[in-house]
C-alpha cells in the first residue's frame, strides 16, 4: 500500500498544513486542503439561484455537503456537515446577499485523524477563496488525551486509537470567541480549561497560515503588476 | 493607479481607512463595510486604494455580483411578458424591458428569442431586488449595445475582462495589428468575438484565453507572439 509517509510531530505542535487553491474550474472557489496526511477538497458556490422553498429575505441560505471517501454519507458525515453549517451560520455575512444561496461542498479524500477539525478549516479557505463575504475567519484543532493521560495536538491516525478523551474546538479569528466545541469520552474539568488553551494558541498558527496562503495566492500576480507599472513608467 | 496593499482577512478592523475618514469622504468598495464607526474587511485579499479616497480588496472571484453601470454580456432566456429574462452569470437571471432597444414601441417590438447574446448595460442591481439591463442610453441611441449576432462566444474569468476593459489595454491594440475584428466584453466574464473567417475568429478567441494564464508580465510576451495563435 501506498501510504504518505508519516511526518513525526511533537505532541503539542499541529501537523504540517499544505493547500491548493482552485484545483477546481467549475465552481465558483476550491481548495484542496492537507492536515498531515489527511486531506479533503471544499468547493463554494456563491451566491447562487435558491431553490423558493429555501428562500430567506434578510439573508443567504446557507447549504453544506460533506462527502466521505467511498459510499454515502452516514450518521457520522451527517453530524460533521452539522457541525460546519453551524459554524458557518455565526461567521458567514448572509445579510450581503439576500435571497440568494451559498452552498460549500467538502469531499473527503483521506481520513488520517483529525478529520471534523480539517474538513472546517478547509471549508474557511475555500470561503476566503470564493470571495464569500465572512464576519471573521475561524478555524478548528483537535486534541485527544492519550492513555498515559498526556495531551496530543492534532493526532494522527495511529495516535486515535487509544484515546481517553477527544475535543474539537473552533475559533473565530477577531474575539478567539469559541463557535464549537465537541467532546467525546471521560475527563476532568481542568484538562478541559487546559485543552482550549493548547487548541486557542493552536487556532493562532492557522490563522497565520490562512494569511500566508492567501498572500501567496495573491503575491504571484501582485509582484508581476508592481513591474509592470514600473514599465508602464520608464 | 492603484496602489498595492497589505493583506486583510474578514473582521479586521482597518485603520488607515478610518484615519482618511476623519477628514473627507471615502468610498468604500467591495470587501469592505462599516460597522458603526469603524471599517471591517469581509473578504481576504490585497488591500487597494485608489486616489483620493476610494478604497476596497482585491479579491480573483469568479461569481459575477451585478453592479450599476456595468456592461455585460447577456443570453436570452425566455420572454416573459413585456420582459425578457437574460442569464448574465449572476445569482439571479437579469430583465430587460422589450422598450429597452432603439427605435423600439409597444407595435415595434424587437426580435428577440431565446438564445440571443445581447450586450447591455446594467441600469440598476441592488441585492435585494432582481438585476435590471438596458440596450439604449440615456438618449435613446443604442451606442455599441444590442443584439450580438453570429461571432463566437466564449467565458473568462472576472479578472480578464476587467484587464481586457482598462483604458488603452495593449492587448487589443496588438491584435488589432494582425487581423481586424470585432469584440465585446462583460465585466461579467464573457466576451464575444467576430472576425473575417470562422478560422480568424476561433484564433482570436484562442489568443484571448491565452492572455488568461498569462499574468501582467508576460503580456507584452504573448502580444508580440499574438501571430502564432493566428496562425495556428
Amino acid at each position: 500500500m501506498n501510504l504518505p509517509v508519516k511526518v513525526a510531530v511533537a505532541k503539542d505542535q499541529l501537523r504540517r498544513m499544505h493547500c491548493e487553491f482552485n484545483p477546481l474550474s467549475r465552481c465558483d472557489g476550491s481548495v484542496m486542503y492537507s492536515q498531515g496526511a489527511s486531506v479533503v477538497i471544499s468547493a463554494v458556490l456563491g451566491p447562487v439561484e435558491v431553490k423558493s422553498q429555501n428562500l430567506s429575505i434578510d439573508g443567504s441560505y446557507l447549504e453544506c455537503n460533506y462527502r466521505p471517501k467511498a459510499g454515502l454519507p452516514q450518521v457520522k458525515e451527517r453530524l460533521r456537515e452539522a457541525a460546519i453549517k453551524d459554524i458557518l451560520d455565526l461567521t458567514v455575512l448572509s445579510e450581503a446577499y439576500p435571497r440568494s444561496k451559498m452552498s460549500i461542498q467538502v469531499q473527503e479524500l483521506e481520513d488520517r485523524g483529525s478529520m471534523d477539525a480539517c474538513a472546517v478549516n478547509s471549508a474557511c479557505l475555500a470561503m476566503l477563496i470564493g470571495g464569500l463575504p465572512l464576519k471573521c475567519s475561524f478555524a478548528a484543532v483537535h486534541c485527544i488525551i492519550d492513555e498515559q493521560g498526556d495531551y496530543v495536538l492534532d493526532p494522527d491516525h495511529s495516535e486515535t486509537a487509544h484515546q481517553r478523551a477527544s475535543f474539537t474546538f473552533a475559533f473565530d479569528s477577531m474575539e478567539g470567541n469559541l463557535l464549537l466545541i465537541q467532546t467525546k469520552g471521560a475527563f476532568k474539568i481542568e484538562q478541559f480549561n487546559d485543552i482550549e488553551c493548547l487548541c486557542r494558541s493552536a487556532s493562532q498558527e492557522i490563522f497565520k497560515f490562512y494569511r500566508s496562503q492567501i498572500a501567496k495566492f495573491h503575491g504571484a500576480s501582485q509582484d508581476i503588476k508592481a513591474n509592470h507599472e514600473s514599465m508602464e513608467t520608464i | 493607479m492603484a496602489t498595492s496593499g497589505t493583506i486583510v482577512m474578514p473582521g479586521e478592523r482597518i485603520a488607515s481607512i478610518e484615519e482618511v475618514a476623519k477628514t473627507k469622504r471615502v468610498i468604500l468598495g467591495p470587501g469592505l463595510r462599516r460597522v458603526d464607526d469603524t471599517v471591517v474587511a469581509s473578504k481576504a485579499g490585497p488591500l487597494r486604494h485608489k486616489e483620493p479616497n476610494t478604497f476596497w480588496v482585491d479579491n480573483y472571484q469568479r461569481r459575477y455580483v451585478p453592479a450599476r453601470g456595468d456592461l455585460v454580456l447577456g443570453i436570452v432566456r425566455s420572454k416573459a411578458g413585456d420582459l425578457y429574462r437574460v442569464d448574465i452569470g449572476a445569482p439571479e437571471t437579469a430583465s430587460i424591458s422589450y422598450l429597452a432597444f432603439e427605435s423600439a414601441t409597444k407595435k415595434n417590438r424587437p426580435d428577440l428569442n431565446p438564445g440571443d447574446l445581447i450586450y447591455a448595460r446594467v441600469l440598476n442591481a441592488s441585492a435585494d431586488i432582481e438585476p435590471e439591463l438596458v440596450c439604449v442610453n440615456s438618449n435613446g441611441k443604442r451606442g455599441k449595445l444590442g443584439v450580438l449576432p453570429d461571432g463566437f462566444f466564449f467565458k473568462c474569468s472576472l479578472n480578464l475582462g476587467r484587464v481586457l476593459l482598462r483604458e488603452n489595454c495593449p492587448i487589443l491594440a496588438a491584435i488589432t495589428r494582425q487581423l481586424p475584428y470585432e469584440i465585446a466584453v462583460g465585466v461579467n466574464g464573457r466576451i464575444w468575438v467576430k472576425a473575417h473567417s470562422l478560422r480568424e475568429t476561433v484564433a482570436l478567441a484562442k489568443a484571448i484565453l491565452a492572455l488568461e494564464q498569462a499574468g501582467y508580465a508576460e503580456t507584452d510576451k504573448v502580444c508580440d507572439n499574438l501571430g502564432d495563435y493566428l496562425e495556428a
